[in-house]
């Protein structure tokens, strides 16, 4: 695909306007021109370029370009693995369209050929959770013979095939093979992969840097290294942080007494008042009451490490209900009269299953087509909302707690990998202005949702073909969207946009790149994803502006959002982006890079008026202009 | 940030001040302190009650302030030293009305507290000593609620006597505006009034407007009385036949002009014909259109009653809409919450907005395609304006300004006759719909800005200053049924009334105030030419939470919101435009809201202002601090 065409076409009425994987109309004249002049990007109102797919055209290097006209664009380690002709796209919106399809190990390819208007999707096939066939060969009527695929991000595709000479069979094996590369002992992608990117994402996310940026090791809190050979944990990271008073055996000893040993570490830690956030899993007290001395001494070294309180919160995530009748399976909570200055507070947030359900329902009224009508009450209808309303009021009392009370907080749930790293994750995004820049963020996913073991094989499923898996869960989803909820009450406070979070989500599950790849830190380092993947990181990195706001504005201080559903909305640009009619009216990101542009010119223009201060400062030492006093955040 | 008075006067209670215990957080000192209101020319105190308490809105009464609450002829006052305090913080200030003060045309209903009981007061009735409280729900949604524990025994009851009497007035000249004795101001904003020839024969030769004719046989209201006394009507109806084309229509409202496309297309506006088996009129006027085109094609009629909702069902909308945004306890207000989008949906309120902006984009698109478009609703007198003017601004980038949308609600809305007196609900008066059908269109306006930031001069601050203008009774722009009747009021040789045009922002406003008014983000020159195709669906509509959500400190996001995104491009384009002359010493806002300009109370479990400093307000550079004075109002004003 020639770069400059599709760039042409972001102000035609492309398909939907907020992908980094999307899908484009464009205007067959235009098309496979290679010679076609690269438009400027600040151009008039009528061209303007659609951040949202820059991105992935930038990505795709010349000499990769295939020599014949229809195979689709490859990236390097993409092979074209069956290709049907004569098929018609079913669009839900704009009709069906004949083109052909081509399937490779990493996407679905499907170009149309028709004259006025040319039509492209493209969905990396670890997007699909499941592949069907529609319609057998005693099908009557027109297309209603072909392929149906469900996807993770929000939509289905339908395409119809003719009806003689099996002509589905062969794509429709490659689809099911690639898109489920593990049900057919073929690696992911990721592994086939082999683009390289001047940035180098592994190197984004040192544990012990990012520790001693929060000041640990120090007096209270030291890093331990029991965890080396993931022994005491396997869900859990080498490196670990915990009080400084816990030796070796009251560790091990409060590691028995909790979910899969999953004791109390430290998330985070307050800079100035040393309160923190904690996380853990539940500890095992079953319908007995067991009790673990080790465990409660470890918990108090939490309460001592922290000067200013002799309080700790402990916020189990769970509605007590679910709670309560995990003692039943030997979990439980702790009880306020073995945990002395403990205070519990259940947050109230529904289990995996519920959210999987929640999010089912949201699909429903968003694709393809939406009831105008009952658009407000459906989406009531489906919770989402209000489960995101949970989650984000949960964090915003740990917030509280930490910033205004500062007081410790242990945040746990049932094993502490999906609504604890949401609720962990969500409060440092609000309480450390380093974790809402772009490096920063992505600091945070690493080690808050990675390293400390959230299940994204299991959740998101890659790769495989149980697509009614009960342990796929949209839990991470959730955590993104609470961010995107944030920066929509707080839009100054993040350095990163829209486009940043939305291409995170694609890439989710895409299987392009090794980050989101298996359980744990432990099985990535068996796999040697590191050595062996591309990271997400890398691809993102090596072309920042992209993912800038340019009103990014640094705030040191604390965010408060209003947990309130008066506020807390849809995310259309996700959720309904596949639907034309839900795309943004204005070309809003050209306005977005005309301010970076401006803001770019204008912090030369500050730097030279410093140095020119400075200068004069040097001559007149008298002079305390505030100024020259410049504030890095 | 707090200084010694704020703390002397407001309080916070943890007890409940419903039963009759002592407040002993709350500091009666203050109370016997001297407060006294700085009347306005022409204002006069009718009542006044001391050691009132005013409470912070869905609060559980937990926190508040004391002071001495006033009734006078123009306004209900509530006097507190604690206003110094918050002058201090960046809000907009009215120069008529106190930051805890409403109009009388502002209050919509007022509720007497007596022990637990919650009662509502209408004229007429009599109630006894024991007024313990009022609360008070206004048309833009603010409530306030104030309790008479400390006062003396009577006070309570007289205010409320004399609130009554003056909030629901019985005749039109017993507003405020018949008082006021102030001088006009010369404004900025001078905005055309169409109540002279010269205004409409611009608006003519600008729209290059052919077939249409400016005509004053209405300059006494002797054909119409809701009509304007200049018209424009078609060339070809002679003044012989226009009257007695005119006896056919609904108050003489035949087909007026309203606005032109360039290729001579017309949008028209005109009330039914009073006996609908007649039709020879109606069809003489509208081949009177057909001929006004240069194609002489047949217009289109657009029937505004099939659609779109009654100003009936409008105004129900509204209070289903403000009880959602007024919501009497926290109680209330997190239930609601967790039904809010069915809720929304019940109110229709957006439903309506989204019938509303697809009816005007249907008249714009046959516009575009140089088709004549006749509005036609029963008396063309409510959503002909708000669909007219909605077009207007959706296909001429020429309304976009704030000059032009005020030309626009002058043209279409105030002298054709929108029955502002009674839809507002100025005057008591039991048999009258009343109906906020100009909030419906600023909202519909409200949408097109979300939906096109770049287009439009004025900001949502300006269209909700708007809404809480038309609410001032000081103005006659929002406060007559029609021209006749201003008219009137004008040349009343006992009592003439001065007008006073509500476009005389400074009247109201400083200039701090005035900047929030401009969109940063505008460029009259980079304006589009092809109109604004607005997505009305409801999937596409947002709520207009400044306008709804401010008087509920809960919901008001602290170093958030809207304002901070406006200050960050107004220091950047400021900055950028004045690059070579880094004289100025920037201060920053400090604890701006997101209901800026609009903060009235500061929520009480916010964080500490300290903790936003200077530096957490700089841009990266830190170089370029913002300041609203920097940024000018536009010269050509």
């Amino acid at each position: 695909m020639d770069l400059n065409n599709k760039f042409q076409n972001m102000s035609s009425d492309s398909d939907s306007k907020s992908s980094s994987l999307n899908s484009k109309v464009e205007q067959e004249s235009e098309s496979n021109s290679p010679t076609k002049s690269r438009r400027s990007t600040s151009s008039t109102s009528n061209e303007i370029p659609f951040v949202g797919d820059i991105k992935l055209r930038n990505k795709i290097p010349e000499n990769v370009v295939s020599s014949r006209s229809d195979d689709p664009p490859l990236l390097p380690g993409e092979k074209v693995q069956g290709v049907a002709r004569d098929v018609t796209y079913l669009c839900p919106f704009s009709g069906p369209a004949r083109g052909w399809l081509s399937v490779t190990n990493y996407k679905l390819y499907f170009k149309s050929l028709e004259r006025d208007t040319q039509l492209v999707i493209e969905v990396p096939l670890g997007v699909v959770s499941r592949v069907e066939k529609v319609g057998g060969q005693s099908s009557r009527g027109e297309n209603s013979y072909g392929i149906e695929l469900f996807c993770k991000d929000m939509r289905n595709l339908r395409f119809g095939h003719k009806q003689e000479n099996h002509s589905r069979r062969n794509v429709f094996e490659k689809l099911q093979q690639y898109a489920f590369p593990l049900s057919h002992s073929i690696p992911l992608f990721a592994f086939e992969y082999t683009e390289t990117f001047p940035e180098n994402g592994w190197n984004v996310y040192e544990p012990m840097a990012e520790l001693k940026r929060m000041g640990v090791p120090n007096d209270t809190w030291h890093i331990t290294k029991l965890n080396d050979g993931y022994d005491l944990c396997e869900t859990y990271p080498a490196i670990l942080a915990v009080p400084a008073g816990a030796t070796d055996e009251i560790i091990r000893n409060a590691a028995a007494f909790r979910s899969r040993g999953r004791i109390p570490v430290l998330s985070w830690l307050h800079s100035e008042s040393q309160a923190t956030i904690t996380r853990a899993s539940q500890p095992l007290v079953g319908v007995g009451g067991k009790r673990c001395r080790d465990d409660e001494r470890y918990t108090q070294l939490i309460v001592d490490a922290n000067a200013q309180s002799h309080k700790l919160y402990i916020m189990d995530a769970r509605p007590s209900a679910n709670a309560i009748a995990n003692k039943a399976k030997g979990g439980g909570y702790e009880p306020e009269d073995a945990y002395q200055n403990a205070e519990l507070i259940f947050l109230d947030i529904h289990n995996i299953h519920v959210m999987r359900e929640s999010l089912r329902k949201l699909k429903e009224i968003c694709f393809p087509n939406i009831d105008e009508t009952k658009w407000l009450s459906g989406i009531e209808s489906t919770y989402w909302l209000k489960h995101i309303k949970c989650i984000l009021a949960g964090a915003c009392r740990i917030v509280d707690k930490v910033e205004n009370h500062k007081t410790s907080v242990l945040v746990h749930c049932s094993d502490g990998w999906d609504r604890t790293a949401q609720l962990t994750a969500l409060a440092m995004v609000l309480l450390d202005p380093y974790y809402r820049t772009i490096k920063g963020f992505e600091v945070l996913i690493e080690k808050e949702w990675l390293s400390f073991g959230h299940k994204f094989q299991h959740r998101i499923g890659h790769g495989d073909d149980h697509h009614s898996d009960a342990d796929r869960s949209p839990v991470f989803l959730q955590f993104i969207d609470c961010v995107w909820q944030v920066t929509c009450m707080f839009p100054n406070a993040f350095e990163f946009n829209e486009l940043f979070l939305i291409t995170i989500v694609d890439h989710l599950y895409s299987c392009r790149f090794g980050t989101f790849l298996f359980n744990s830190e432990k099985e990535r380092l068996q796999k040697e994803v590191k050595q062996k993947t591309v990271s997400l990181w890398s691809y993102i990195n090596s072309d920042l502006d992209l993912y800038k706001n340019p009103l990014y504005w640094p705030q040191q201080h604390a965010l408060e959002p209003v947990a309130s559903l008066r506020y807390i909305k849809m995310w259309k640009g996700l959720y309904c982006r596949w639907n034309p009619s839900m795309r943004p009216q204005e070309p809003i990101y050209q306005r977005t890079r005309e301010l970076l542009h401006m803001k770019t010119q204008l912090m030369k223009i500050s730097d030279d008026y410093r140095r020119e201060l400075k200068h004069k400062a040097s001559r007149n030492t008298s002079t305390t202009n505030r100024l020259t006093s410049p504030i890095h955040i | 940030m707090m200084n010694e008075k704020r703390l002397t006067n407001s309080f916070k209670s943890y007890i409940g001040l419903d039963d009759d215990e002592q407040v002993s957080s709350c500091d009666t000192s203050l109370i016997d302190q001297e407060l006294s209101l700085k009347l306005l020319p022409g204002e006069t105190i009718v009542a006044e009650a001391q050691k009132v308490l005013l409470f912070t809105p869905v609060n559980e009464q937990k926190t508040g302030l004391s002071g001495v609450l006033f009734v006078t002829n123009f306004r209900l006052s509530f006097v507190t030293s604690h206003e110094k305090h918050l002058e201090e913080t960046l809000y907009q200030e009215n120069l008529l009305l106190g930051q805890y003060d409403v109009c009388h045309s502002n209050i919509d209903i007022i509720y007497l507290l007596t022990g637990d009981k919650k009662k509502r007061l209408m004229t007429g009735h009599h109630f006894n000593d024991k007024v313990k409280g009022l609360h008070i729900l206004c048309q833009n949604m603010r409530t306030l609620s104030y309790s008479f524990k400390f006062s003396l025994l009577g006070h309570g009851k007289t205010l409320a006597n004399a609130l009554l009497h003056h909030a629901f007035p019985k005749r039109h000249q017993l507003l405020f505006a018949y008082d006021y004795r102030e001088p006009n101001i010369q404004s900025r904003y001078s905005t055309p009034t169409f109540r002279c020839r010269d205004d409409w024969e611009k608006e003519l030769r600008r729209t290059k407007c052919f077939g249409w004719t400016l005509n004053s046989s209405n300059n006494n209201f002797q054909l119409s009385s809701s009509l304007p006394q200049f018209i424009v009507i078609g060339s070809a109806v002679i003044d012989n036949h226009l009257r007695t084309a005119m006896e056919h229509f609904r108050d003489g409202r035949l087909p007026t002009w309203c606005w032109s496309t360039v290729n001579g297309a017309t949008l028209s506006r005109k009330a039914d014909v009073i006996d609908s088996s007649n039709l020879t009129q109606e069809n003489a006027m509208l081949e009177i259109v057909r001929k006004s085109h240069p194609d002489l094609q047949r217009p289109f009629i657009m029937d505004l009653t099939k659609n779109l909702p009654s100003p009936k069902e409008v105004n129900h909308s509204f209070i289903k809409l403000r009880e959602l945004c007024a919501p009497e306890s926290a109680r209330q207000f997190w239930v609601q919450d967790n039904h809010f989008y069915s809720l929304l949906e019940t109110s229709k309120w957006l439903q309506y907005v989204s019938s509303c902006l697809s009816s005007a984009l249907e008249t714009v698109n046959k516009l575009n395609s140089n088709e004549s478009v006749v509005l036609q609703e029963r008396d063309g007198r409510d959503l002909c304006c708000v669909i007219s003017s909605l077009a207007q601004l959706m296909i001429d980038s020429y309304f976009r300004s704030i000059v032009g949308l005020q030309t626009l609600i002058q043209k279409e809305w105030v002298v054709m006759g929108h029955p502002f007196c009674t839809r507002l609900g100025h005057v008591n008066a039991i048999d009258s719909v009343k109906s906020p059908l100009l909030l419906l269109f600023l909202d519909c306006v409200w949408q097109l800005l979300q939906q096109f930031p770049t287009e439009f001069e004025f900001t949502e601050t300006y269209l909700t200053t708007l809404w809480d203008a038309s609410h001032i009774s000081i103005f006659d722009t929002f406060l007559f049924d029609c021209e006749q009747d201003r008219h009137y009021a004008t040349n009343n040789e006992s009592s003439p009334l001065i007008l006073r045009s509500i476009w005389d922002w400074e009247e109201q406003f400083l200039d701090r105030d005035l900047i929030q008014f401009h969109n940063p983000l505008y460029n009259a020159s980079k304006a589009k030419n092809e109109f604004l195709k607005v997505a009305s669906e409801i999937s596409s509509l947002n709520i207009w939470t400044q306008c709804y959500y401010r008087f509920l400190p809960t919901l008001e996001i602290s170093n958030g919101g809207k304002p901070l995104e406006d200050f960050a491009v107004r220091t950047l384009i400021h900055a950028s435009d004045k690059h070579s002359k880094h004289t100025h010493e920037v201060s920053a806002p400090s604890n701006i809201g997101s209901f800026f300009p609009f903060t009235h109370w500061r929520s009480s479990t916010s964080v500490p202002p300290s903790t936003l400093t200077i530096s957490s307000l700089s841009l990266n550079t830190s170089d370029f601090q913002m300041d609203t004075s920097l940024v000018e109002i536009p010269e050509h004003l």
